[in-house]
């Protein structure tokens, strides 16, 4: 397992790729936004440790670089700044875990962890539609090379629709595959959640057949996003 | 919405209040100019009257001297058509009297209206037309049945006679002196009227002139009370720069707390790096001196963890209010908390109506819904919903409910109460509640627990509502 690790702190740096060696990772080591962008798209890494706080180009930036790249490797950012709006702020950016400084190195070592097996865990193909894309195995969907930000049944949601794509899908049969709670649900949220997922992907992409249900067909380019 | 220039009311009129002063002072000055005025006008109409009043006394004079004529060395005064001159104390008299050698006036002829009276002229009268014959002059005297009596005088010689003769005329004055009185009346109640009238006008005048004022406190107390975050109005000229000038100090004040709080917040984040590193390195290397290096950073990054929030609660009671929509913050805490635990939850169910909005800060509200959220995902067994919807015009509620074991009623009053003792706070441990209830208190909202139709807990928080 290959692991870069991004932080620009040299004792913090030492003790990182000292742990993470010790549990077995290869580690390479960037002390820098630059060194941390390039190597993240040449190298085939297993996972990327990243720094939010780094000198020439902010982890935010480099993070919305590679995913921008289509470069869906793990990442778990390491940041100080630990209020909710920053965590938002690293997820839609594109990252996969969080942990907030100070934190133990157990704690980042089981983090990371978690982080291989899942991305090992998930194998399926990825979808397209029109310039839409879905990858089950990072479970990030894009349009035109625009990460979507989706809820998970949002995304479960465009996932059965993209399975399925041209075919006329009823509300039953969304709220059959799509919840798997045992208790009663309202079929009519389903039309909510079909709104809040057509004003992401833009409206014309989830056609409503009349008494039937719904269909995802393929638009491309500049029809996108009313 | 507080009045606080009501508290100053209690001292002078003139020192509280603008428009008292300036009412005041044109009162003042209005009603000297009105006083003299009438005073003058008053004066000016009894010359008058008296004047005509001397002249009727002097023509009926004129005609007593041109008709007075001598027989037998005794004085015939003319004959009088005016019954008035016959009738007893009718209060038109006349009299003619010569002066004896020693300069005393001796009564040789008088209306019959005079009856047993005569007019008796006072010595300086008769030395004054003594000097000037055929000058008249005009004096008041006492009359019969208290009338008030006017005479004119006057010292003339008749043919054949040799002794100086004085000729007298008198008339009551209370015709002119009513009229007079009633001409100061009229002026009286007139200037009266029209004093009241100016000071209501200036009243108004002063109240419709100052409204600008008016309006510039009422946008400072918005602006205090942080429902607006500058001054917008339009002001006269006069007004315009205080404007300007209090939006100026406004966006310093704003840049000052930005400041400060920007200060505050890297000095926490830069020490949160070396307190890793010093956490990191005590674990790889045991004893005590580990231990103690351990557990004061633990304890150095709460305080960091607790001045931080306190700088953010600093800001917002300095800043003005905000407005931030909730749907969108539930959007972004249900996928970045479905992220955080997607080998658990399988779903954060949210709705909300989309024109609800929030009256405070955005950073506020993520932390408030995003330590309640991710509560309920540590607790759930796999599903978690959130509700958001309008309680009132002016408060929204958030419902946050999960699947899992739940606590018994007891435990929850327990739980909230250690949220509400602020002192006993332990960050990062238990339900993480403290720091929400910290928030939401500073926003004068509630924060309940209950159970939840789906098992688990349901934590129901209101907050301020803003209009959509």
């Amino acid at each position: 397992m290959r692991i870069l690790l991004v932080e620009d702190d040299p004792d913090l740096s030492r003790q990182l790729k000292r742990a993470l060696a010790d549990a077995g990772y290869a580690v390479d080591h960037a002390g820098d936004g630059e060194e941390a962008s390039f190597l993240g798209e040449t190298e085939p890494y297993d996972a990327i440790v990243l720094d939010l706080g780094l000198p020439k180009i902010d982890g935010a930036a480099v993070l919305e670089g590679w995913r921008r790249a289509q470069i869906a490797t793990p990442v778990l950012i390491l940041t100080a700044r630990g209020a909710w709006s920053e965590k938002v702020a690293g997820f839609d950016a594109g990252a996969d875990d969080y942990l907030t400084k100070p934190f133990h190195t157990e704690e980042l070592l089981a983090r990371l962890r978690a982080l291989l097996r899942r991305s090992a865990g998930h194998a399926a193909p990825s979808l397209s539609c029109g310039d839409l894309r879905l990858d089950p195995r990072a479970a990030r969907a894009t349009v035109a090379g625009e990460p979507l930000r989706l809820t998970s049944l949002e995304y479960r949601l465009l996932h059965y629709l993209m399975m399925h794509q041209g075919r006329v899908i009823s509300r039953t049969e969304l709220v059959e595959h799509l919840y798997d709670q045992d208790f009663d649900r309202d079929s009519n949220t389903i039309e909510v959640f079909v709104g809040r997922l057509r004003k992401k992907i833009g409206p014309e992409r989830v056609e409503t057949v009349r008494g039937l249900g719904y269909r995802l067909v393929a638009v491309d380019g500049e029809a996108r996003r009313a | 919405m507080k009045r606080p220039w009501v508290a100053v009311r209690d001292r002078s009129p003139l020192r509280a209040s603008l428009v008292w002063r300036l009412v005041l002072l044109a009162a003042a000055w209005s009603l000297a100019v009105i006083i003299l005025g009438g005073v003058a006008l008053s004066t000016f109409f009894d010359h008058a009257a008296v004047q005509r009043f001397d002249n009727g006394l002097a023509e009926a004079l004129d005609g007593l001297v041109d008709g007075a004529s001598v027989e037998n060395a005794q004085i015939v005064p003319p004959a009088f058509s005016n019954p008035a001159t016959l009738r007893a104390y009718s209060g038109v008299y006349w009299e003619i009297a010569t002066l004896d050698d020693a300069g005393n006036v001796v009564p040789a002829s008088r209306s019959r209206s005079l009856w047993d009276r005569i007019l008796i002229a006072p010595p300086a009268v008769v030395g004054a037309i003594g000097r000037d014959p055929g000058h008249v002059v005009f004096f008041d005297t006492a009359g019969p049945l208290r009338q008030h009596l006017r005479v004119a005088a006057m010292q003339g010689r008749l043919p054949d006679f040799g002794a100086p003769v004085v000729f007298m005329t008198a008339e009551d004055r209370k015709s002119v002196d009513s009229a007079v009185r009633t001409f100061a009346t009229a002026i009286a109640i007139s200037l009266a009227v029209l004093a009241a009238g100016l000071i209501t006008a200036v009243f108004i005048q002063v109240r419709f002139g100052l409204q600008p004022l008016f309006a510039l406190r009422r946008e400072v107390v918005a602006l205090r009370t942080g429902e607006s975050e500058r001054v917008t109005g339009s002001y006269p000229t006069e007004l315009q720069p205080l404007a300007a000038e209090l939006n100026a100090l406004m966006e310093h004040t704003q840049e000052v707390v930005e400041r400060q709080r920007t200060h505050v917040g890297n000095l926490a984040h830069a020490l949160k790096t070396p307190l890793s590193v010093m956490i990191a390195e005590a674990q790889a290397s045991p004893g005590p001196l580990a231990e103690v290096v351990e557990r004061q950073a633990g304890t150095m990054s709460a305080h960091v963890d607790h001045h931080l929030r306190r700088a953010r609660a600093a800001a917002r009671a300095q800043g003005p209010g905000d407005r931030t929509p909730l749907a969108p913050v539930l959007d972004e805490l249900a996928r970045t908390l479905e992220r955080i635990f997607q080998d658990k939850v399988s779903e954060i169910e949210w709705t909300c109506p989309e024109d609800l909005v929030f009256l405070g800060e955005r950073q506020d509200l993520l932390e408030i819904s995003g330590n309640v959220m991710e509560n309920a995902c540590k607790w759930c067994r796999s599903f978690v919903r959130v509700r958001g919807d309008a309680v009132s015009p002016r408060q929204l509620r958030l419902v946050v409910e999960d699947d899992g074991p739940g606590l018994d009623p007891a435990m929850r009053t327990e739980v909230l109460r250690r949220g509400t003792r602020l002192d006993e706070r332990t960050p990062g441990s238990g339900l993480g509640l403290a720091i929400v209830d910290e928030l939401v208190r500073a926003y004068g909202g509630t924060m309940s627990l209950g159970g939840s139709g789906l098992g688990g807990l349901a934590l129901t928080i209101e907050l301020p509502r803003a209009e959509a």
